[in-house]
């Protein structure tokens, strides 16, 4: 059943590190076009999701259907080939080579031409509002702010269909939080990107997403509106803990 | 790969590697074929090749490799015997050495690059390449113990010659192409794919990149123009046996990479080639009075570099024009 507008289609997913079980019969739909929260408490199985999405790790049980085709046991490149492009927890910046450069690295996936790839880079860059009189500094001399942007221009240079933020808000301060989400919704607006935004700040993914997933301890407990979600006992529950009888 | 593009990216290049070309022409003329000198001369232009040519392994792709000299020396001996036992010509025997060394590489690289070894790993999996190589070509079946020397004739056809400056000459062409080798990756897609991977290898698989494919056409890249370059090494030489596969000289041609700066052809290519001069000239100068001097020199200089510039002599010259440009 490939369902018209279901972009990515996770079944049943599990996932075990020796006896503990990270992701635990996960299943979800993301429609196109849309941005889908992912959150959950500390230790929730929410970037072991991702990595399982992305290839980097092999799930146990279960599936992975992107755009019809089943992606689960692919290579990282592979995936990002058939386009899930995605930003990490933590910046993974190319440090010794210049802003562009990284750019350049991810608008090489759809093309062999170097001039090409440039011209593409410069437009992801301009799309996520990166200065542009710091193109040319390496990626160890820019703030953490600026290597979000860079981070996410190398994502959306390669082309995706699909874009998996993992806690793109971390560390930042709350006014970078707001421009951050600006841009989100600019380049979902702009592009018609597909998103699924890990995130621990729970305003930022609020204000982001129609629809949001609640994971605790591996399991999928609640899915809705954010004003669904936050009222739902479950995940109250999983955040604060139960009420003192 | 786009070649029309390649040319108009990397157009000043060209044309400074071919005036480097012209000069070091010429330089048998300057010195008035002092046969001393050009010997001198030719040894440092081949260790400048082997150490642009490491700059694709070491310096791109940032796999910090040890084993120049398992690649050398099998592309060489396998060149060599090929004249000595079955009278081919190095013209091929050349091609085949190369595709020798290329083809070890492919052995060593599949699995090593599969498995993820990596750092400090790699650098000690490179390094005992060369002892094991040592050790198999040791064994009587192969080398055995004694010295090997290559057939009296010569003339261009066993690249063999009387006198060293047509083996000058024909070092200086190879490095020119070995030069636009390594400026063809630069420029290219598969350039900027090495960078990647040497910056965070797990980023860069997530952008689309092969990262066991790239390091892997890398390291080939790297082995065959040693492979190829192994005869040339062994005609000035003179001689080889199981001791060619020098582990010593295979750490030295990684840290004269790292002195000239990872990624950088001019500041390895001048690296290799200073720091082989200084260390022969000395070498044939002190070599009687303070053996081993070049070697501590090399570790001092490496030391100096490590603590003040770590981006090695490109890094020096960089900071020196750009303080100029600001004026």
């Amino acid at each position: 059943m490939t369902d018209e507008g279901i972009v990515l289609e996770v079944n049943e997913v599990v996932k075990r590190f020796g006896g503990i079980l990270a992701v635990n019969k996960v299943s979800f739909n993301v429609e196109e076009g849309k941005i889908l929260g992912l959150i959950g408490p500390n230790g929730a199985g929410k970037t072991t999701l991702f990595n399982c999405i992305t290839g980097v790790y092999r799930p146990e049980e279960g599936k992975i259907i992107f755009q019809g085709e089943e992606i689960t046991s692919l290579q990282p490149h592979a995936v990002a080939k058939k386009g899930i492009a995605r930003t990490w927890q933590k910046v993974r910046p190319f440090k010794n080579m210049t802003v562009l450069d990284a750019v350049v690295v991810g608008a090489l996936l759809r093309t062999n031409s170097v001039v090409q790839a440039r011209g593409k880079a410069v437009k992801a860059l301009e799309l996520v509002g990166f200065p542009e009189g710091k193109y040319e500094l390496f990626g160890k001399d820019i703030t953490l702010m600026e290597h979000k942007k860079v981070d996410l221009a190398r994502a959306i240079s390669t082309e995706p269909k699909l874009l998996l933020l993992d806690e793109v808000a971390a560390g930042l301060r709350p006014h970078e939080m707001e421009k951050l989400a600006d841009i989100l919704r600019k380049v979902n607006r702009e592009k018609g990107l597909t998103m699924i935004v890990v995130e621990h700040v729970m305003r930022f993914v609020m204000n982001l997403s129609e629809r949001i997933i609640v994971m605790h301890e591996g399991r999928k407990i609640a899915e809705g509106t954010p004003k669904e979600v936050a009222n739902d006992p479950k995940v109250v529950e999983a955040y604060l803990g139960t009420k003192p009888l | 790969m786009a070649l029309g593009e390649w040319i108009s990216e990397s157009k000043n290049y060209i044309i400074g590697v071919v005036v480097l070309g012209a000069l070091l022409a010429v330089v048998p003329y300057a010195v008035g074929f002092d046969q001393y000198t050009i010997l001198l001369l030719a040894t440092a232009l081949i260790y400048g090749i082997f150490v642009v040519a490491w700059n694709i392994i070491g310096g791109y792709a940032g796999q910090l490799d040890l084993g120049a000299f398992a690649y050398i020396s099998l592309g060489g001996i396998v060149s060599a015997q090929l004249l000595i036992v079955y009278g081919v010509t190095p013209w091929i025997g050349m091609f085949l050495g190369a595709a020798a060394s290329a083809g070890l590489a492919i052995i060593i690289g599949i699995p090593t690059f599969r498995f993820g070894i990596r750092e400090v790993w790699y650098a000690l999996l490179s390094a005992a390449l060369v002892v094991i190589m040592n050790n198999i070509f040791h064994m009587p079946e192969v080398l055995g113990s004694l010295d090997h020397y290559l057939p009296s004739f010569n003339g261009w056809i066993y690249l063999k010659f009387p006198t060293y400056e047509n083996i000058y000459w024909f070092i200086t062409i190879a490095l020119m192409f070995v030069i636009f080798i390594n400026l063809m990756i630069s420029h290219s897609k598969i350039g900027y794919y090495l960078r990647a991977i040497r910056e965070d290898e797990l980023a860069a698989e997530a952008l689309g990149i092969d990262v066991r494919k790239y390091k892997l056409v890398a390291l080939a890249a790297y082995a065959s123009i040693l492979g190829f370059m192994g005869y040339v090494y062994i005609v000035i030489q003179g001689t080889f046996s199981y001791h060619t596969f020098n582990a010593p000289e295979s750490i030295a041609i990684a840290i004269m990479g790292i002195i000239g700066g990872l990624g950088s052809i001019a500041g390895t290519l001048v690296s290799g080639f200073s720091l082989k001069l200084l260390g022969d000239y000395l070498r044939g100068s002190l070599g009687a009075t303070i053996p081993g001097l070049h070697l501590l020199i090399y570790g001092l200089l490496l030391v100096i570099i490590g603590v003040f510039e770590p981006e090695g002599f490109a890094g020096i010259y960089r900071k020196y024009f750009r303080r100029r440009g600001r004026k």
